[in-house]
């Protein structure tokens, strides 16, 4: 259960200091949690919580707390590994109503249990451990993931509500990680009609308040969102109340602007684009950042989310509206190219989801079934199948192909608006309340499944689907075939270099280039001392009365 | 009688509520604010001819809001009737001088109309004012400098560093605009840094090592460039097998075999 206590804040006209927040540890301080004396209250003054606790940004060391308090005070977070003793606190003594303290140094993929407080104690908690934060994996980790997918849900009613309803039985009922949820992904239009603070109040902090006490939350920018939030400022309720990393604190690269942005949780690697406000022109901004960021990812799955669906014939139409054509059209050929898997969208209501394909930008009439080896566009002998492992199989997404991905239009997650809900991409077309879970575990062959589910506001799963890597080599670090090549041999306990050099040929000249192309060292000799060299990749450049060639090695 | 059917599956909520807004004035016909609302949601959804008429005839029935400034200002601009647009952002400004978003729009009039120092002038203000500045502004800041000065890449990489310095030093599409500057400036020396950035920075750096190598191909420094190239090659033979067969990557080798055949060429 969740307790925010109100208490009574002594004095806030006494002198605060504006430092910036401060970490320390602290002895067990659970026990203080409950009450505060009441003392003088004609000179007092309550403070309640008005908004969170909610958490933001996580990575695998680091967590964002932020809360609303009705009246201005500090910050104080206290936080551990055991509910029981939440030994550590990280504060800030600005006082405000808009409260966010960043936790860091923490160890990846573990519990803490927290609450949250002024100076004069706690101002909320969970007595019985549900507010929490799982930090996350180290980049790379392949493990269970389950993310919530939470498309056009902010309507703040009871469509709304039964969705929600439904994905916490699903998540309570779930046979393997049993009310785990790692991560919300909210696809914009979170509160409707503007979203406007209050109404993001009544969408998603009234609606969602349990599941954001321990679960992250990302979101890209819907229309209605845009209607108060100004992307060429950065301000509004979406900016104001979302924290995310503009400086690549989470993973990729960095953007230098919450309106996009990318994150890595465990092996997957998130890319949030604003298909609403910021340009989509190739070449621009975003686009380049997209593409210098796919391209240095070295994930084993890649997730793409924003609001404008690449394919709908719901209650809008990607055939005739220009987000949706621009995103098609200019961003899908670059990240298909660089490996995409999934593709999540929201802004028409209902639920739409793609065969397995690769290559179609054109209109919807202009889909082609047939496979891409056969000029058409969907991926493996099934990909024009429904993708599940019950029937035509999963996707495959072999290591010799990098081709194949799965769109979602999932908007349905507070009202449906019908449409025609007939675009030829897509597999299943449904007209139908919910929202969608991501799940990512162990196929039991060394590789992976990537399983989405659409679950209904009745509780009914009514479309489900797999990506199978199972023939993929997940996760390997670099192979090491930079050591050693066949005309030189690398001794790394002795910090040697052999050159085996042709009988026939003298050798004149070594020299070692570094990582920027930097000549570092020269040589005469076929057996070379590289201990002094710092590690890393080398060029070498062989010459001998015959000849020209070069080598690389790297030096661990 | 008006008909709800035929647009909703355009756009959907918003042709339902550009109905919705007609049925009130027709109910409310003397009501300024509800074709400036109507007008809001006109622009929306790109019908910017009506979207003006409906603000022109607010403004014709009294309403006076600096906000309608704004939204003619804003439809002009978008129809590329930059005197008009010009002439009613001037207005607005007139009521609030201090509205960095109407400085901004401004200035960008102003660059249409090729009225560059005072473009500059007006983005000056708002880059240096603004409170959360993305990387598309100063991006269009850079643009601007250019105009008016085609030669002025001092101040462009000026305010590309003042970019990072706000930003976040590693700001991708600040870093690859800093890179262009230094190129066209024939800032050879400071190009090559910049390259280096790139390949200790990422992760990946098989790209910008061939990139790399086109660049000292094109600057006649062929030795270098091999270089480069020999190391795009290892960096891509040290790439998981999954990465090795994507497009892009299967492209970046085609680019590294004909780059060296035409340097080795060039040595024969």
């Amino acid at each position: 259960m969740i307790k925010k206590s109100t208490f009574l804040l002594v004095a806030l006209s006494s002198v605060f200091s504006f430092s910036q927040t401060s970490h320390v540890d602290l002895p067990n301080v659970s026990d203080v949690a409950v009450t505060m004396p009441v003392s003088h209250p004609q000179h007092s003054t309550s403070v309640t919580v008005v908004r969170g606790p909610y958490l933001q940004s996580g990575t695998p060391t680091s967590v964002v707390v932020k809360w609303r308090t009705d009246i201005a005070t500090e910050s104080v977070v206290h936080y551990g590994k055991s509910l029981k003793s939440l030994s550590k606190k990280a504060s800030s003594n600005n006082v405000t109503t808009e409260h966010e303290v960043a936790l860091s140094g923490l160890s990846p993929n573990t519990k803490y249990y927290f609450n949250i407080g002024n100076k004069a104690g706690v101002l909320s908690e969970s007595v019985s451990g549900e507010m929490y934060i799982i930090t996350a994996p180290k980049a790379g980790t392949k493990q269970f993931v389950r993310a919530w997918i939470l498309g056009d849900a902010g309507t703040a009613n009871n469509n709304q509500r039964n969705v929600r309803d439904a994905y916490y039985d699903y998540v309570d009922a779930a046979p393997k990680n049993s009310g785990k949820t790692d991560m919300m992904l909210f696809l914009g239009d979170n509160a409707y009609g503007s979203g406007t603070d209050e109404q993001y109040q009544n969408a998603l902090f009234d609606i969602y308040d349990d599941m954001l006490k321990k679960s992250v939350a990302w979101s890209c920018l819907g229309n209605h969102d845009g209607k108060s939030a100004d992307s060429a400022t950065q301000s509004g309720p979406y900016y104001d109340i979302f924290t995310f990393p503009t400086a690549a604190q989470a993973g990729g690269i960095a953007s230098g602007t919450e309106a996009y942005y990318s994150f890595d949780y465990a092996n997957i690697h998130f890319i949030i684009l604003d298909s609403h406000h910021t340009s989509r022109e190739v070449g621009g901004a975003m686009y380049n950042w997209t593409k210098a960021d796919i391209q240095n990812t070295k994930q084993d799955w890649i997730v793409t989310l924003f609001h404008h669906p690449v394919y709908t014939k719901g209650s809008h139409d990607s055939d005739t509206e220009d987000r949706l054509i621009e995103m098609r059209q200019n961003f899908m050929p670059m990240m298909e190219a660089n490996g995409v898997d999934l593709i999540l969208n929201g802004h028409s209501h209902s639920y739409e989801r793609s065969y397995f394909l690769n290559g179609h930008y054109g209109f919807a009439n202009t889909f082609n079934p047939d496979d891409i080896s056969k000029g058409g566009h969907t991926v493996g002998s099934n990909g024009y199948g429904d993708g599940k492992v019950d029937s035509n199989g999963a996707y495959q997404k072999a290591n010799t192909a990098a081709e194949g991905a799965v769109y979602i239009t999932t908007g349905s997650a507070g009202k449906i608006s019908g449409g025609d809900l007939n675009h030829q991409a897509m597999s299943v077309s449904l007209n139908q309340l919910g929202s969608c879970v991501m799940e990512v575990e162990d196929d039991g062959r060394g590789g992976q499944n990537l399983t989405v589910k659409f679950i209904r506001d009745n509780d009914g799963i009514d479309d489900y689907f797999t990506i199978n890597k199972s023939a993929w080599v997940l996760n390997t670090d670099r192979n090491a075939s930079g050591q050693k090549s066949a005309g030189l041999l690398y001794d790394a306990d002795k910090d040697l270099v052999r050159l085996d050099v042709d009988k026939n040929d003298k050798l004149k000249k070594v020299k070692f280039y570094n990582n920027i192309g930097k000549l570092v060292k020269k040589s005469r000799r076929k057996t070379i001392n590289v201990g002094k060299l710092p590690k890393g990749l080398y060029v070498i450049e062989v010459i001998t009365n015959q000849k020209a060639y070069t080598e690389s090695i790297t030096i661990e | 009688m008006l008909s709800l059917s035929m647009p909703l599956l355009a756009h959907g909520d918003l042709s339902m509520r550009i109905a919705e807004k007609t049925i009130a004035i027709s109910e409310d016909p003397d009501n300024s604010e509800l074709y400036y609302e109507r007008g809001l949601l006109y622009q929306q959804h790109m019908e910017y001819d009506n979207a003006l008429e409906d603000y022109l005839k607010s403004q014709s029935m009294g309403n006076s809001n600096k906000a309608l400034y704004y939204q003619i200002a804003e439809v002009h601009f978008l129809t590329k009737a930059y005197q008009e647009a010009l002439q009613s952002i001037n207005s607005y400004l007139e009521l609030d001088s201090m509205d960095l978003s109407a400085k901004k729009l401004q200035a960008q009039i102003h660059f249409n109309l090729k009225s560059y120092k005072k473009s500059l002038e007006g983005y000056r203000t708002v880059i240096l004012n603004m409170k959360d500045i993305r990387p598309e502004d100063v991006l269009e800041y850079c643009n601007i400098i250019l105009a008016e000065n085609n030669k002025n890449y001092k101040a462009a990489l000026k305010a590309i560093e003042y970019g990072l310095d706000q930003l976040g030093p590693h700001t991708i599409s600040l870093q690859l605009k800093k890179l262009d500057y230094l190129k066209d400036a024939g800032l050879t020396e400071k190009a090559l840094e910049q390259y280096n950035y790139f390949i200790l920075e990422y992760s990946r750096n098989e790209f910008w090592y061939f990139k790399k190598a086109k660049y000292l191909v094109e600057i006649h420094k062929p030795h270098e460039a091999f270089i480069s190239l020999k190391m795009a090659t290892v960096a891509v033979e040290q790439l998981d097998t999954k990465f090795k067969n994507m497009g892009p990557v299967i492209e970046l080798k085609e680019q590294i075999k004909s780059l060296e055949s035409s340097l080795n060429n060039q040595k024969s």
